[in-house]
């Protein structure tokens, strides 16, 4: 069970947070915040240093994943059979062959269900943990809470001079930090880590910008810099925020260690070609970049799961791809030892429709989907729950999407029942249901 | 001598932490002690003062009941009239033993009936106040409402964290702080099969078993075994565990002693807090209240209502909470130092808001920080008032303007341009603007042209505010019933014109009473009464776009019930009254007229306190937007002149902007001096601000002379003339515009982040902006200029002043190396001076 920690939990940033917060005059919603944080009694153990949050876009159908029907009828079992796993008994759909080779290393969740079927709702419910305070459009990009990574980041912060929170190459719909402010959005990386010439945005040097040109520029800054500072603290300049994130900007920019971590071209052949030599390949090898370099979370968006029409054939175009991409980062980070610190998790917004349409598609249904989860003390050829015999619904063993939130939070190390306050002192629980799924806490 | 530290044992992490605790208030001390030093004076404490004159409060009262207690109240003054505490300096006698004790902290209890005297004596003088006991032996009956709901929100059973919460704790669940006290009786009495309270065997009750933690409880021991309240709720158990006693009588008011007064440095002050019945009679409730400072490094308090001034110089609000009731204390802790009355006489003033500033800084003897130089002026109100840098034609312009005028005359030809209404209607798009994914494209654009055609007419806002709020007709054809499309219940409604137009947060009382306020569900659902009648026809939100169009109208029917009681709900403003509405009238127009009428306080506040937030870098209410009793004005008379004034000058925008901008505090310097650095809310100097996301986008666009481009908009288009914020833009995001995913969708962020660093320093559409062929240093680099000219332009482009002979020296420079390239230095002089400071605050 979770150990109690209480006061040992103390670092030193949450004394200086004291001092400051206090100095600084900020107001009833600080106290608040802080009291929370001195409150917090029974924060978990981290499993996991880092997270990486595959994103499924659009919602993967789990019959053609990790949930086939080989028994269900035509229309609704589809057109791929069904493969035998290294877990006898468990079968997946055809195209996650390297998966399934390695299922004795990861788990499966088979049976989250939810009541969030378009797009904008399940994307907040499962990347925050919470459902949209309101009714919103299939289309919508909303955010009403905090997402898994923000929260992360807020918790954790970055262990190198890097951000804590990434996301590749673009910010999941409601993937941002809500009420805990810009400092915790995620950095986006949208450049392309497959092609030749990667950059990392506003990172690395606009091209045609050298690096002695760069320096000299950066030396004249200095010397033209006259605005006077209010040294003192109390006196609350903003001034002082942005000098230290330009310094910190300036590290990253300059720092050996943090450049280190984009420069994906230092990766062997072999390794860049086990990850796939596509986009999102690239990017999954980034990521486990970026975790050596201590970077706490980091999204893996990838676009394109919304099959309304023509499923298999879309399917029989990216699915391998996928395969090969998340069994070499799950073999990777393995090799190198980091898998137990380090939690993969993937999934999209929901599951699809039972019957294949008459597009040859099928279109989307939260009563049922299938997560993935690897690492970060997930113990290895897991199969959590299941769906009924024609994969309709999650029947046995039901977990919401706040009990795979609280499950993710308790790994890395973040209590689920924390109360938050908003920067109007409105109380607001991390996790409504902070119980986590059991079978892969490990 | 040596001073020495106390060793720590390695590796003990209990010291370790202390030590880091210790370090962190060293920090704050060191601090305090450098501001006192400079301040040179001396703290004064109550001890030093000689006691002119004694005040004792209450002065007379009764006690009923051998549980009744009274605090007393002893306050010193001066030969100066300062008034100060002697609660806990004073020594108290009772003159009448039989009657009533005293004890050393000034708590009189009975002991037997008639009327007896207490005697006081501090600092030489002595005071008398007299008491009279009835029933002092007799065991009054328990009542729920009177005696236990204060035992458990003192206790924080209730609080949102435990028991309090939507969801209970442990099965268990109170209503939030205790504003619902039957359904907090039913709890402890019927739920778990009366497993709470034994009424045969008191002490084997669950209640009383978990909060004095003999049964385990999550929440720790919250009664002291046998102590005082532990013997209330035993009393009341035993007597039956009723929630009524016949004939108690109910609560009406809170009172609280001093409601106001200025503290010393380190000073204390004991407060008084008494609660008022339905009977008339009174009953010391400061043992009985929560209490919570907004500002605890200024003015900290006890949970006995003691309040403690530390060494930051400020105002704190002290609340005091009796069940239902709020009620609050305001402490201003001055700098120390002696100040004369005749420095703040001297002082400029140009108009009330220099008086009522100079008043405030006054109290709390602060300077204010010289005016700023004239470029800086130039600067902050044209990005102020219009949005944009002046361009280096203005600033020689204004520079070389001998007028003594001339800062009048700038603001008012500023507030003649036709950039005035793309700028203010953009601060209030950030409010208003609707996600068009909800609403559709069509009801935004619309919605967006319908606020900027307001700002162009320069439409007084009362009538910009009621043509919003009774908006009816098309979506397609009047932007300003696009509100009604976004937000479609009278619940939503409530929650968005209350805060947009009173500034009152009313969403808290949507669910549960306000924890801070008055406000409880009957105000919200009788608020939300008023949008009941709201009618939809057409098309409504659809996904995926949302594309056709809506018609808004007052239906005549429909009605907001109370979601507990299933009352029906009559409308009912907050606070006064509203005009009746008329058969057949819409509803929302009775509503309209009560917000900018002289019967609605909140409305003329809230909007002088945006634009002075805007313009000043501080709302006088902060956040700008959350107008209550516990959350004061840093200067009230300042905000109640302010709007006044604003409600003789018919609301007009452009006369509120100008009376800001003439005041000599608009234009005083942002650097402090001794006497202000601890100042950052009363305005006594300029408070630095990053420039909006739109204006910096706008000044890049201007100093580089390279346009953007942005999708959906004509070419040349400005970014503060964007008509949502979904328009993509990498930069615009990066500095803070507010985000139309978030509900709300209204907070921009002023703050610096990393990102915005990293953005300046290597966005590549910043950095081919500064080398285009097309652009500013290309143009600079290619004229017959000399070094010195292009240095100059630049930084009359970039910080709109010139360049002293320092900056001057470095800039032309760059320009003396033998085989400079003419166009690289002046593009790196362009890319450092952007990179600055400078130019990314306003000063």
């Amino acid at each position: 069970m979770v150990g109690h920690r209480n006061c040992e939990g103390f670092s030193r940033r949450n004394c200086l947070q004291l001092g400051l917060g206090s100095l600084l005059g900020g107001g009833l919603a600080n106290a608040l915040r802080l009291r929370s944080n001195a409150a917090e009694g029974n924060k978990p153990t981290a499993k996991a240093k880092s997270c990486i949050l595959i994103w499924l876009d659009g919602g993967p159908s789990h019959y053609e994943t990790f949930d086939p029907k080989p028994a269900a009828p035509a229309e609704i079992r589809g057109d791929f059979e069904a493969i035998s796993t290294k877990l006898p008994g468990v079968q997946f759909s055809k195209h996650c062959r390297k998966l399934a080779e390695r299922l004795d290393r990861y788990a499966i969740i088979r049976s989250i269900r939810h009541n969030q079927g378009n797009h904008g709702a399940g994307n907040h419910y499962m990347m925050t943990g919470s459902p949209p305070r309101i009714p919103v459009g299939c289309g919508a990009f909303v955010s009403f809470h905090p997402s898994l990574g923000s929260v992360t980041a807020y918790e954790r912060q970055s262990a190198a001079s890097l951000p804590a929170y990434f996301s590749m190459p673009r910010m999941s719909r409601s993937g941002g930090p809500n009420f805990l402010g810009a400092k915790y959005a995620p950095f986006v990386v949208s450049d392309n880590p497959s092609s030749a010439n990667f950059r990392v945005r506003d990172v690395a040097l606009p091209e045609g910008l050298s690096n002695d040109r760069f320096t000299h520029r950066a030396d004249l800054r200095k010397l033209v810099d006259h605005l006077p500072r209010i040294e003192q603290p109390v006196a609350a300049d903003p001034v002082a925020g942005l000098d230290t994130y330009y310094q910190q900007g300036m590290d990253l920019v300059t720092s050996p260690e943090a450049q280190k971590a984009f420069d994906i071209a230092s990766e062997s052949d072999s390794l860049r070609d086990k990850y796939g030599r596509d986009a999102f390949g690239q990017r999954a090898l980034l990521a486990r970049r970026l975790v050596e370099s201590g970077v706490p979370f980091i999204t893996l968006y990838e676009g394109g799961w919304d099959h309304h029409g023509d499923i298999f054939s879309r399917f029989n175009s990216r699915m391998p791809g996928l395969d090969q991409s998340v069994a070499a980062l799950i073999d990777d980070l393995d090799d190198r030892g980091m898998l137990d610190s380090t939690l993969v998790v993937m999934l999209g917004e929901f599951g699809r429709t039972p019957k294949v349409n008459s597009r040859g598609g099928r279109d989307h249904w939260s009563n049922a989907m299938s997560v993935l989860m690897a690492g970060g003390g997930t113990p290895g050829g897991t199969v959590v729950g299941a769906t009924d015999r024609a994969g309709y619904s999650a029947v046995d063993n039901v977990k919401s999407p706040e009990n795979f939130a609280s499950t993710i939070y308790r790994k890395l190390g973040v209590n689920p029942d924390k109360l938050l306050y908003t920067p109007q002192g409105r109380p607001a629980h991390l996790v409504s249901d902070p119980t986590p799924i059991v079978e892969v806490m490990g | 001598m040596t001073h020495r530290l106390p060793l720590l044992p390695p590796g003990d992490m209990k010291n370790q932490r202390d030590m880091c605790i210790w370090r962190t208030s060293a920090v704050l001390l060191l601090l305090a002690f450098v501001g006192q030093n400079r301040a040179g004076a001396a703290d004064v404490s109550a001890d030093n003062n000689s006691v002119a004159k004694l005040q004792l409060l209450p002065a007379a009262f009764s006690l009923r009941g051998h549980a009744a207690k009274q605090q007393i109240l002893v306050t010193g003054s001066d030969a100066s009239g300062r008034l100060f505490d002697l609660t806990r300096a004073a020594t108290y006698q009772s003159l009448t033993p039989n009657i009533a004790q005293v004890n050393e902290r000034g708590i009189v209890m009975p002991t037997g009936d008639g009327e007896g005297r207490i005697l006081v004596q501090a600092g030489g003088q002595q005071a008398e106040v007299s008491v009279k006991v009835t029933e002092a032996t007799g065991i009054l009956p328990v009542d729920f409402e009177r005696d236990i709901q204060p035992i458990l929100v003192r206790q924080g059973c209730n609080q949102g964290a435990c028991h309090g919460k939507a969801r209970g704790q442990n099965g268990f669940q109170l209503s939030l702080l205790g504003f619902d006290p039957n359904f907090d009786h039913d709890a402890l009495t019927k739920e778990a099969r009366g497993r709470r309270l034994f009424l045969g065997d008191p002490e084997a009750s669950l209640l009383l078993k978990k909060a004095t933690s003999v049964a385990p409880h999550g929440g720790g021991k919250r009664l002291e075994f046998e102590g005082e309240h532990y013997q209330t709720m035993l009393r009341w158990i035993d007597g039956g565990a009723v929630r009524r006693v016949e004939g108690t009588p109910t609560l009406e008011r809170v009172t609280i002693e001093p409601g106001d007064r200025v503290l010393e440095n380190k000073e204390q002050q004991q407060l008084l807090v008494t609660a008022w019945y339905s009977d008339g009679s009174q009953r010391d409730v400061t043992r009985l209240s929560m209490y919570q400072s907004n500002e605890s490094a200024i003015a900290s308090v006890n949970a006995d209502g003691l309040i403690s001034a530390g060494t930051i110089t400020g105002d704190a609000a002290v609340m005091a909470r009796f069940l239902d009731q709020i009620t609050v204390c305001n402490i201003a802790v001055p700098l120390a130092g002696d100040v004369s009355p005749e420095y703040y006489k001297k002082l400029p003033q140009k108009n009330f808001i220099d008086k009522h500033v100079w008043q405030k800084l006054e109290r709390l003897r602060l300077y204010p920080s010289e005016p700023a130089a004239d470029q800086r002026f130039l600067r902050r109100a044209t990005i102020d008032i219009i949005g944009r840098l002046p361009t280096p034609a203005e600033t020689r312009a204004f520079l070389k303007d001998g007028s003594p005028k001339k800062r009048e005359q700038l603001v008012d030809r500023l507030l003649a341009e036709p950039e005035f209404a793309e700028h203010w209607a953009n601060k209030w798009a950030d409010l208003l603007r609707p996600n068009p994914y909800h609403v559709g494209i069509k009801a935004t654009l619309n919605y967006d042209y319908w606020i900027r055609d307001s700002f162009r007419k320069n439409k007084p806002l009362d009538q910009f505010t009621r043509e919003l709020i009774s908006a009816k007709g098309s979506s397609f054809r009047n932007g300003a019933v696009t509100m009604f499309r976004d937000r479609r219940s009278p619940e939503d409604l409530t929650t968005i014109v209350s805060q947009l137009f009173l500034g009152v947060r009313l969403e808290c009382a949507r669910c549960h009473h306000h924890p801070f306020e008055v406000w409880g569900q009957n105000d919200f659902y009788s608020f939300a009464a008023y949008f009941a009648q709201v009618g939809r026809k057409g098309t409504g939100i659809s996904a995926p776009i949302s594309g056709s169009e809506e018609f808004i109208f007052n239906r005549s029917t429909g009605s907001v019930k109370h979601p507990l009681t299933g009352a029906v709900m009559q409308p009912r403003p907050l606070i006064g009254n509203a005009p009746p509405i008329a058969e057949g009238e819409d509803p929302r127009a009775a509503l309209a007229a009560w917000i900018t009428s002289e019967e609605n306080p909140y409305f003329a506040k809230v909007m002088v306190n945006r634009v002075w937030a805007d313009m000043m870098g501080r709302g006088i209410v902060d956040p700008v937007d959350d107008l209550r009793g516990t959350n004061p004005p840093s200067n009230g008379p300042l905000l109640d002149a302010l709007a006044a004034d604003f409600r003789a000058q018919k609301f007009d925008l452009k006369k509120l902007i100008r009376r800001i901008a003439n005041s000599h505090v608009y234009g005083l310097g942002s650097l402090p001096n001794e006497r202000n650095v601890v100042d950052t809310r009363n305005y006594s100097r300029y408070y630095r601000q990053r420039l909006r996301a739109e204006v910096l986008l706008d000044a890049i666009t201007a100093i580089t002379d390279v346009p953007e481009t942005f999708a959906a908009m004509p070419a040349g288009s400005l970014a503060k003339e964007l008509w949502t914020h979904r328009i993509e833009s990498i930069f615009l995001d990066a500095f803070g515009r507010p985000d139309p995913n978030q509900d709300p969708p209204c907070e921009r962020t002023g703050d610096t982040t990393i990102v915005q660093a990293l953005h300046l320093m290597n966005a590549r559409n910043l950095y081919s902006k500064a080398t285009s062929d097309k652009g500013r240093a290309a143009k600079l680099a290619d004229a017959k200029q000399t070094p010195a000219k292009i240095v100059e332009e630049l930084y009359l482009l970039v910080y709109s002043r010139f360049p002293d002979t320092e900056e001057l020296r470095i800039g032309t420079g760059l320009f003396d190396k033998e085989g400079t390239n003419r166009r690289i230095a002046t593009e790196d002089l362009l890319w450092a001076l952007l990179n600055t400071p400078e130019f990314v605050f306003k000063n």
